[in-house]
């Protein structure tokens, strides 16, 4: 007789349902949507030194009306090491220990209630991460939505979470770059050169005043001697006299 | 001689007249003078602290020139009446005088403006805003807060200027709640802005998007064309007048 190991008899039917069980067990659904940085409306502040601002997942997570929709921010090199089963607010994803403890953090958790579809016209539905200062600090409040230490580059990710089971998630997003400030020094503030305005002005009354001092010169030179304006001399009006002169110095005689 | 004394009355009708026009020029650049220095726009607080207040300086001496060419140009028309060639003399070299000073103010006006880049003030404001060590820098800062409010302007070329650079601001204010002043913000009747998030965000309608500059520029170079070029044509004037004293002068029998 062969000797083979007893079987069970329901053994049979635990490898099919094994095999069913393990698609449901890797079954996150991939959704193609990508986040993306706000475009529509333009926004200033799209990104600043520590915040951006990412659309809202609208009309992505349609049918996991029990799930949480969380965000997942990732340094560029962590974000494909990224793991889903991670919880939020474990010590592996707090936002406190980010960058350099925790390579990846999770936070704005709403349900989809938070994110109706369709988006209703001129509705601004944004999401911008790094806004909350307060709890940044704040190990008691792991999900901060803190301001990011870092210029980056981030990639994000959003991800549903029933329970503490995974469900769905988008693809992670292409690298964002914060903005730098470049230090005061850089600022050049060499003048563009003399314009010409300045140069005819300068040059022009700098003749004019040459030609004034050197008539000044020639005038007092001329002082005394009755000069080229002799032709056109003339007289002070109220000086007219006739000066007499006796030139016989006729003198009354006395009386001898 | 009939032409002779012809002559020489159109000359001194000439000269009085020139002299007329001297005197309502000096009244007029003391004017406008006295109106740039009372700094209209809340200028000069920004001016100062650029190192640039040599514009409000030729205002100054154009408010004395003006006033000394009014009394001057009496001393000559008396002169010219006269035909007193001590009065006469004493005229023209007070008159040398005073275009000289009328010339510097000019070229410094007309330099000056030169020297009015926006880099100059993104410069002083990024460094001097909101800073509050020395004591002066809070009249550039509500110099800057006034002219926001006022022209509805932020920044010199915009609010990424606090985004681009460093600053004096930036240390004080986090950048996750202050992206940009408060003064940027589109404000109610309270002062409160209208949506802090919206004007944090830098959602159009929310906050003011465009530079200061343009504010700044236009009074300080209306200013400094009418301290220079005004100046430049009453001194052309002078010296048609100038001459044709000395030419008066010269004929006066001693």
């Amino acid at each position: 007789r062969p000797h083979s190991r007893p079987r069970h008899s329901g053994v049979h039917t635990m490898i099919p349902l094994l095999l069913l069980l393990l698609p449901a067990a890797h079954g996150i659904a991939q959704l193609s949507y990508r986040p993306v940085l706000t475009t529509e409306p333009l926004l200033e502040g799209v990104t600043t030194a520590s915040t951006f601002v990412v659309n809202q997942p609208r009309c992505i997570f349609e049918g996991y009306d029990n799930a949480v929709i969380w965000l997942v921010v990732a340094l560029d090199q962590a974000a494909s090491n990224f793991n889903n089963t991670a919880g939020p607010g474990t010590s592996e994803t707090e936002f406190q220990g980010f960058p350099d403890r925790v390579r990846a953090y999770m936070t704005l958790n709403a349900t989809l209630g938070s994110y109706p579809c369709p988006k209703a016209d001129g509705e601004i539905a944004v999401l911008r991460v790094g806004s909350e200062t307060s709890c940044a600090q704040d190990v008691t409040r792991p999900t901060c939505n803190g301001p990011l230490p870092v210029p980056g580059p981030y990639r994000v990710k959003f991800l549903a979470l029933e329970g503490s089971v995974p469900v769905a998630e988008t693809a992670w997003s292409t690298p964002i770059t914060l903005r730098t400030a470049k230090p005061l020094s850089s600022i050049s503030t060499a003048g563009s050169g003399h314009s010409a305005d300045m140069i005819a002005i300068t040059t022009i009354l700098s003749i004019l005043l040459a030609i004034l001092l050197a008539g000044l010169v020639a005038m007092l030179f001329f002082w005394g001697s009755d000069s080229c304006g002799s032709s056109g001399s003339f007289s002070k009006p109220e000086s007219v006299t006739v000066r007499r002169y006796n030139t016989h110095h006729v003198y009354d005689q006395p009386a001898a | 001689m009939a032409k002779s004394d012809d002559c020489v009355h159109i000359l001194q009708g000439l000269l009085v007249f020139g002299n007329v026009v001297i005197g309502m020029c000096g009244i007029a650049l003391t004017a406008e003078c006295i109106y740039f220095v009372s700094n209209p726009h809340g200028l000069y607080p920004l001016l100062k602290a650029t190192e640039n207040s040599d514009i409000n300086a030729a205002a100054w001496i154009g408010i004395f020139v003006g006033l000394a060419l009014f009394a001057l140009s009496i001393l000559g028309i008396i002169g010219v009446i006269k035909a007193s060639r001590t009065l006469l003399l004493v005229y023209i070299i007070l008159m040398l005088i005073t275009f000289a000073f009328e010339m510097a103010s000019c070229i410094t006006a007309a330099a000056h403006r030169d020297s009015l880049t926006p880099e100059h003030f993104q410069k002083q404001m990024l460094e001097r805003y909101q800073k509050s060590e020395p004591a002066n820098n809070s009249e550039v800062t509500k110099a800057w807060d006034e002219l926001m409010l006022q022209n509805h302007c932020c920044g010199v070329k915009g609010p990424s200027d606090w985004q681009e650079y460093q600053s004096a601001f930036r240390l004080t204010h986090s950048d996750a709640d202050y992206p940009w002043p408060r003064t940027c913000c589109v404000l109610d009747a309270q002062g409160l802005p209208v949506s802090l998030d919206g004007c944090k965000l830098g959602v159009p309608g929310y906050y003011n998007s465009n530079g200061c500059y343009d504010a700044i520029s236009g009074p300080v170079n209306t200013h400094a064309w009418g301290v220079a070029w005004f100046g430049f044509a009453i001194l052309c004037w002078i010296f048609c007048v100038l001459l044709g004293t000395m030419f008066y002068w010269s004929g006066i029998e001693y």
